[in-house]
């Protein structure tokens, strides 16, 4: 059946996410849950409906189980369609060859005719390990506006992070005379969002060149961008200013969702118009019981608070008994903070049990010292 | 495995009665316990009994209704086969001045095209005015044992009971039922309120439908009056918390029951096994600002609280400000309650707006009523 479509967007969500230690031990990086009731591919797959692009290919490789089920067919984002919708790409054997996603351009390589079916006259390439809104609508717009070859998309970092970036080095109209990937003394400040739009011929013929070059680590930032750039191509940023956050570590993971709490918030997700979607999963509503006291936090649909939660973030179906006191940490979802248990500057995963008595974290211990808990622990008391 | 049950819900009763609540929706679709709407509860019971041919029968202003069920996807009932069938009065070439249905036999007559067709072997009738989460796969399993014609799931009601307006009433002995009465409060010699849920195979649903056509009969409580002496019907008896909602005064005491009764939570909401779907609304979740201070309250998404709120149901999108205080109260989706305003015992329904240092106080037996997009 012929399809066509004038934007499809590719989702590279096979990262293991190694920073993140014992979180993605048994999951994906984009499964990962953030600000109560999502998780982290909710953001790309949210933008992508809110954009109105409705075909998305989500490129897995790593313990993709859990994510695999997460997504399905795409149903809480608006993504069951009979044309079109989210598609799931694992690597697969081929007749000739079968091998592993080898680099970000390789998965796409091994994905193009998934592309082809489709007949885009775009390509969007998303990363599935940032927290932002954004609505790719403006960069395909500007993208067309300028005839760009590629079109990637960049934000302000502050000068002394640069370095750990790919940066972008531009002409005042915008176009891209230089990529820098991780440049020890950058010159700007204007860091790749690893988000681009390819004109799909462009995308397909350098994929392919990519794909016979031995050398090449098959990754956009370091082959493909580059490669444009040396043969002339017309390359563009497009300079986004909202929110955006890489959390692709235990203390940028913990600092986003403080994000969301305090006097004026810098992230809020309340918006009707741009609605981030997520699975929805039946919970009943929250309680704060009698003895509950709940100050500056998320609190999500299931919880029940009989004790004290202060500067957290809490996910759906969290108990919190009397007693207990929840401090400056997330909780993620189906834990049981038992009577008199602590918990302090923390990450705690789904379905953990903080004991009695027990102790989770230093108190006012600060983002480098954030205290980890593995899905399914059992905290005792010391 | 699929349920050997089809279900018809009916949508509205009591409209009359519950004047406020329902001045611009059916009782269905009244919002209850924070996120649902009372039809949820009766939709959500069939679904997690795997039942998934679903007839919801509805006369009285149903746009919020439809809107609320949508294609039935939030319940898993979007199917090929079955899932949510809504049916409404129509009228035909034949019958074109005709009433339109308002009773349940009237409208179960006017349905008996799909009743004829149902393929399942039984079928389960519930009225939405109830909310209660129970295990209709037990009570079907109960059925088929006591090889009831129909079964009527009861509960004992207190000496105190009263209800606004006359509802079946039934006595039994060892589970028989001996009697039927209509009446509107207690009534010891039929200590028995009938939930609303009736089981029977859906021939014998057949058969009554023929009964009341030949007898010209438009009540279907009436019709199992005169029957129960000569048929077996039996009364299943149900324990857990169930919301008659009869009348406004209803709706707030069983929410503010909600708030105050660990039980009645356990009961109705908090059974892992027995989920409440409703439309999702993909919300965010809710924040506490520093400085709020939440006592004893259920609060569903969305809602940004820098004030006091104590005893409450809050529903999804509520903002309270800092100084608010909230007592008692029901708050639907959207109400605004500005700064230092302080509201004690008030129902307020959608989109409401309270302003500034506003003082509104009612009572428990008379809460004090806002209505749908007033700004006070």
């Amino acid at each position: 059946m012929y399809c066509k479509k004038e934007c499809i967007a590719m989702l590279l969500a096979g990262g293991q996410g190694s920073r993140l230690y014992d979180l993605t031990k048994q999951i994906a990086k984009p499964a990962v849950a953030f600000g109560g009731k999502y998780k982290i591919i909710d953001f790309p797959l949210s933008n992508c409906i809110n954009s109105g692009i409705d075909t998305v290919g989500v490129l897995t490789q790593y313990q993709p189980f859990a994510l695999n089920e997460y997504v399905s067919n795409g149903q809480p984002w608006d993504l069951d369609r009979i044309r079109g919708g989210l598609y799931v790409l694992p690597p697969y054997q081929g007749n000739k060859h079968s091998d592993w996603y080898k680099g970000t351009a390789n998965a796409i390589y091994q994905n193009i005719n998934f592309i082809k079916q489709y007949d885009p006259d775009y390509v969007l390439i998303l990363s599935g390990d940032h927290i932002y809104r954004m609505d790719y609508n403006k960069m395909l717009q500007q993208h067309k506006a300028t005839g760009a070859a590629c079109t990637v998309a960049t934000i302000t970092v502050p000068m002394e992070e640069a370095f750990r970036f790919g940066i972008c080095n531009t002409n005042p109209d915008g176009s891209i005379y230089e990529f820098e990937e991780k440049p020890k003394n950058p010159k700007n400040n204007q860091a790749s969002m690893g988000i681009y739009i390819f004109s799909t011929k462009t995308l397909i013929e350098y994929l392919e060149n990519d794909e016979d070059d031995e050398n090449s680590s098959n990754d956009f930032g370091k082959n493909i961008i580059p490669n444009l750039l040396g043969n002339g191509e017309k390359l563009y940023s497009y300079r986004f200013d909202g929110y955006w956050k890489d959390v692709g570590t235990i203390s940028s993971l913990w600092e986003a969702n403080m994000d969301l709490i305090g006097e004026n918030p810098i992230l809020t997700l309340e918006d009707q118009d741009f609605r981030i979607y997520s699975k929805n999963t039946a919970r009943p509503p929250q309680y704060i019981g009698k003895s509950g006291v709940v100050e500056n936090s998320l609190i999500s649909e299931g919880c029940r608070i009989y004790g004290t939660v202060i500067n957290s973030v809490i996910s759906g179906g969290v108990i919190v008994e009397e007693g207990a006191i929840v401090k400056d940490s997330v909780v993620m979802e189906d834990v049981l903070v038992k009577k008199d248990a602590c918990v302090y500057t923390a990450i705690v995963d789904s379905d953990t049990v903080v004991e009695s008595g027990a102790t989770v974290g230093k108190e006012n211990a600060g983002k480098d010292e954030i205290a980890l808990i593995a899905s399914g622990s059992v905290i005792a008391k010391a | 495995m699929a349920s050997s049950a089809a279900g018809i819900i009916f949508s509205s009763l009591n409209n009359n009665t519950l004047s406020r609540l329902t001045s611009d929706r059916t009782v269905a679709a009244i919002p209850f316990a924070c996120r649902y709407r009372l039809i949820d509860f009766a939709l959500s019971n069939m679904v997690n009994a795997n039942m998934t041919n679903i007839y919801v029968v509805a006369n009285y202003k149903y746009r919020s209704l439809l809107e609320h069920l949508g294609s039935g996807k939030d319940w898993d009932l979007a199917r090929r086969e079955g899932g949510i069938t809504f049916i409404s009065p129509f009228q035909t070439a034949h019958n074109s001045d005709n009433k339109m249905f308002s009773t349940h036999m009237e409208a179960l007559k006017s349905m008996k095209e799909y009743i004829n067709e149902i393929k399942e072997e039984y079928v389960v009738l519930m009225d939405s005015d109830t909310a209660l989460t129970i295990d209709i796969t037990d009570v079907i399993r109960s059925h088929e044992s006591t090889g009831a014609s129909v079964t009527i799931v009861t509960s004992d009601v207190p000496a105190d009971y009263t209800a606004k307006n006359p509802r079946a009433m039934i006595a039994s002995v060892a589970g028989k039922v001996t009697q039927i009465a209509m009446s509107a409060s207690y009534d010891e010699r039929h200590p028995e309120l009938a939930l609303g849920i009736y089981v029977m195979k859906t021939s014998y649903l057949r058969l009554l439908i023929d009964e009341a056509e030949a007898y010209d009969l438009n009540s279907f409580t009436l019709l199992l009056l005169k029957n129960c002496k000569s048929s077996n019907y039996m009364s299943y008896k149900y324990t857990g918390f169930a919301a008659c909602v009869s009348s406004f005064l209803d709706y707030y005491k069983y929410s503010m029951e909600l708030v105050n009764n660990e039980k009645a939570r356990e009961s109705l909401l908090w059974k892992k096994e027995a989920p409440i779907f409703t439309r999702v609304h993909n919300s965010a979740p809710t924040k506490h600002y520093p400085g709020a201070k939440v006592e004893n309250s259920m609060i569903a998404d969305e809602c940004s609280i820098e004030g006091t709120v104590i005893n409450s149901v809050i529903f999804r999108d509520v903002t309270i400000e800092k100084g608010a205080v909230v007592e008692n109260c029901v708050l639907f989706h959207g109400t605004h309650v500005c700064k230092n305003a302080h509201l004690n015992c008030i129902v307020s329904d959608k989109d409401v707006i309270v302003t500034e240092n506003v003082n509104l106080s009612g009572n428990h037996n008379m809460p004090f009523y806002i209505q749908k997009g007033r700004k006070i």
